[in-house]
């Protein structure tokens, strides 16, 4: 049976990571799913995923997230994630 | 005439092919307007005196069509006598002097898609996840816009 909690916040969620440009070089990877607190803050995010690929932290001032495709920045804003949601590395872009 | 059966469109497109700017030209022009605006961005052979070899585009394909299509809605909000847009976007390698971008745009009158295909280009270059990554001889380098908000410029 499924484990609950009062705030259902540490119960987790698989969400699909993107890797993109110099973060992908980074991290070795374009893709992959991981599994991340349901409630985190975008910081607790980065830093989530950095545990995995600690070459990243190079790139933390640098980095923004697309989580379900709006960016978000490194910082303070609580995510609500569920499986399932896409969450994109976003370096600064250079497109046009 | 009834204009109603040339309903305004949007032509978005990342592709890996060359461009073509009479294909794009013409997805946007309509006998009800007067005129087309085009912009065209190349790539340069050369950056701080380093030589370019050619470029490399890579794009969050899904994110970056839907921020596009956010454009134009709001080209359609600022200049309402926009008919057609059309942003074509290369990926892959772009060999020097070919095109990796063209935008155009129609509108009756000219002040309307000469505005409209300069604020898509602008707004293009701060929201939509596009990568170029330059080649040079000897190394490579990923390129930064200075209209990204969260790029980490000069400190």
């Amino acid at each position: 049976s499924e484990a609950r909690s009062p705030d259902g916040g540490s119960f987790p969620a698989q969400v699909s990571v993107l890797y993109f440009a110099r973060s992908a070089e980074l991290a070795g990877l374009r893709c992959e799913t991981l599994w991340v607190p349901r409630q985190v803050t975008s910081l607790q995010l980065w830093e989530e995923i950095v545990k995995v690929h600690p070459r990243l932290a190079v790139i933390r001032d640098q980095v923004v997230f697309a989580v379900r495709q709006e960016y978000v920045l490194l910082g303070d804003q609580l995510l609500v994630l569920q499986t399932g949601d896409e969450v994109a590395i976003i370096p600064p872009i250079s497109g046009g | 005439m009834d204009e109603s059966e040339d309903v305004p469109k949007d032509f978005i497109k990342l592709k890996s092919e060359k461009l073509s700017v009479d294909e794009v030209s013409e997805l946007v022009i309509s006998p009800y307007c007067g005129a087309v605006s085009l912009f065209i961005g190349t790539t340069r052979n050369n950056f701080e005196g380093k030589k370019v070899i050619h470029l490399e585009y890579e794009a969050y394909t899904s994110m970056a069509e839907t921020e596009i299509k956010k454009i134009c809605r709001d080209v359609r909000q600022k200049w309402p006598s926009v008919k057609h847009i059309a942003v074509h976007h290369r990926l892959g390698v772009v060999p020097i002097s070919e095109a990796s971008v063209i935008i155009a745009v129609s509108s009756p009158h000219r002040a309307e898609s000469l505005e409209a295909v300069m604020y898509c280009i602008n707004t293009l270059k701060a929201s939509v996840p596009i990568w170029k990554k330059e080649i040079y001889e000897d190394e490579y380098s990923w390129k930064e816009n200075k209209e990204c908000f969260w790029a980490n410029s000069e400190k």
